[in-house]
């Protein structure tokens, strides 16, 4: 039998830190979120659920890449429908700011209804209105036939929904416990479903995560897509190296200085010795 | 100064505690943000309502018996429960998303298809699923927010329909109770106000009914045996599926007259509130 051996050489330092982005201090703290990250999930598997009955998956999400592929993906879907188009946006800025990206999806929803008759999906006294539009055979629905050109392939069982944002919420109130900032996102969520994430689901949300100075996900500014941080930083890229171009010196040899007073008839610049 | 003793304090203290979870289901987040979210708390006589309305339903349904048994011998005992009610505006999109989840392909149509049908179902719908993610959270933090306050919860659908039938928070559509205490463990879950309501052969026979692959027999014969005692082959017993005229009876007997004859006992006085509003 395998014997659990104590690791005892319990040693070390950590530096953490937030900038620059993708070092190894900031890798350490991305992390620190990722442990938040499944904690929270852990809670989403915990939260009421109608009847008790299993029907979450999750799937969490982090790295350079993975996140610039979600952020392009629901840069994609936001030009598809005009209601999304500036939101889905400023969101996809945010995926891009985010250490870890929880996907929550619920497995039942599309499938295997509560089949309860409470009605909340089509306001009727039992479940015909899913069913009937639906594919199925003695109650039994076949989703093999993915293709849909609609966003998410309703109707849904409105009771499993509600289950998923139990999910949901059980998640962001741990986040809030443990003091990470994360919000709940549609876009996320149905970027993420289309790329794969979360396979079994027939919705998905998305809750990004993160752990730094500033909130990424409240106080945007007006045309977040185009002016952030990134961006910022970059155009500071562009324009301060220009700036230094321009003009020229032998630091070594002088330095402009500010005019002094008494020197404030001498024309042309100042500067140190020669 | 003071000293507070016995467990009246407790009980009193359980609504200020409702109070304070009502705080956490308005600061929930939501998707959409646009979501509009409701709670009322309920407590003592006011009970009896809602009591009214789940006791026939409880006679056709398990989970509502079980409810409702336990939210009464309580009150019974001088013991009363507290009630959050939570409802979430859900039957109308502003959002005009046009996502399908909803079954239709815009939010126009699902508009105009839920106008028609609203409130037609035991728990309110049609409804926006985002919007039913956004409602779906706040009641989620609200027991999170009692587990918090360690205070025996358990968020309930068989109270959400009395609400509903009643007339309670006429403006939302979606509606779940959050019931509260006494302040003690077990009392919705394990339930020790059920120890003496269930017998063994009802518990069994409600397996067998419910859960009845636990109990096939060799079913390569095509009509299997059912194992439904301990020597289950002499005589064999059969499972047979049909209409049943009894229990659709029962059903409709409960929703179309008892209820109805509750909320029409209870239904003016509780929209007078609202009036008054």
């Amino acid at each position: 039998m395998k014997k659990y051996v104590e690791d005892l050489n319990f040693q070390g330092e950590e530096f953490i830190g937030e900038w620059t982005p993708w070092s190894p201090q900031d890798i350490r703290r991305k992390k620190c979120v990722l442990e938040a990250a499944r904690l929270m999930v852990d809670s989403a598997f915990t939260a009421p659920c109608a009847g008790g009955v299993p029907s979450l998956e999750a799937h969490i999400v982090y790295g350079q890449e993975e996140l610039e592929a979600l952020a392009r993906k629901i840069e994609e879907i936001a030009h598809t429908n005009e209601s999304w188009k500036e939101p889905f946006l400023y969101e996809a800025v945010m995926v891009r700011d985010s250490d870890v990206i929880i996907f929550l999806g619920n497995t039942r929803c599309h499938e295997t209804p509560l089949d309860a008759g409470c009605g909340m999906c089509g306001g009727t006294l039992d479940c015909g209105y899913f069913y009937e539009k639906k594919t199925t055979k003695h109650g039994l629905v076949d989703i093999t036939d993915r293709s849909s050109d609609k966003m998410i392939d309703g109707p849904l069982c409105t009771a499993r929904v509600g289950d998923l944002g139990y999910a949901v919420g059980s998640a962001l109130w741990t986040a809030a416990t443990l003091m990470v900032d994360a919000r709940p996102f549609a876009s996320i969520g149905m970027a993420g479903q289309k790329m794969g994430y979360c396979p079994k689901s027939g919705m998905v949300v998305g809750v990004p995560v993160a752990a730094k100075a500033k909130n990424p996900y409240v106080d945007v500014n007006v045309d977040y897509h185009l002016i952030n941080m990134d961006k910022a930083l970059d155009n500071t890229r562009k324009i301060y190296q220009t700036s230094r171009i321009i003009r020229g010196f032998d630091y070594r040899k002088w330095i402009p200085k500010p005019k002094k007073p008494e020197d404030s008839q001498t024309d042309g610049p100042e500067g140190g010795d020669e | 100064m003071g000293h507070l003793m016995g467990k009246e304090y407790c009980l009193d203290h359980l609504v200020e505690v409702a109070k304070s979870i009502v705080l956490a289901i308005h600061k929930a987040p939501q998707i959409t943000g646009k979501t509009k979210i409701e709670a009322e708390i309920i407590w003592g006589e006011d009970l009896e309502p809602i009591l009214d309305v789940m006791e026939p339903v409880g006679k056709v349904m398990r989970y509502v018996q079980w409810d409702y048994e336990t939210i009464k011998n309580c009150y019974d005992k001088g013991e009363s429960p507290v009630i959050i009610a939570i409802g979430g505006k859900v039957s109308k999109s502003n959002l005009n998303w046009n996502c399908g989840a909803c079954g239709f392909n815009t939010c126009k149509e699902f508009n105009a298809y839920s106008k028609e049908y609203k409130g037609g179902g035991q728990l309110g719908g049609p409804s926006c699923n985002w919007k039913i993610l956004d409602w779906a959270m706040a009641c989620d933090w609200a027991c999170a927010s009692a587990w918090q306050y360690r205070v025996d919860n358990r968020i309930m659908g068989s109270v959400g329909f009395a609400l509903n039938a009643l007339g309670f928070m006429p403006d939302m559509d979606a509606k779940l109770g959050l019931a509260l205490g006494p302040p003690r463990d077990m009392v919705y879950y394990n339930r020790d106000e059920m120890h003496k309501s269930m017998s063994y052969e009802m518990d069994k026979k409600d397996m067998v009914n419910c859960v009845p692959n636990m109990f096939t027999a060799f079913p390569g014969g095509g009509t299997p045996m059912y194992k439904t005692k301990d020597d289950w082959w002499a005589p064999p017993e059969f499972m047979g599926v049909g209409y049943s005229e009894e229990v659709m009876e029962a059903y409709q007997q409960v929703l179309f007259e008892q209820v109805p004859e509750m909320v029409v006992k209870h239904a003016d006085k509780i929209a007078e509130r609202y009036k008054k509003k």
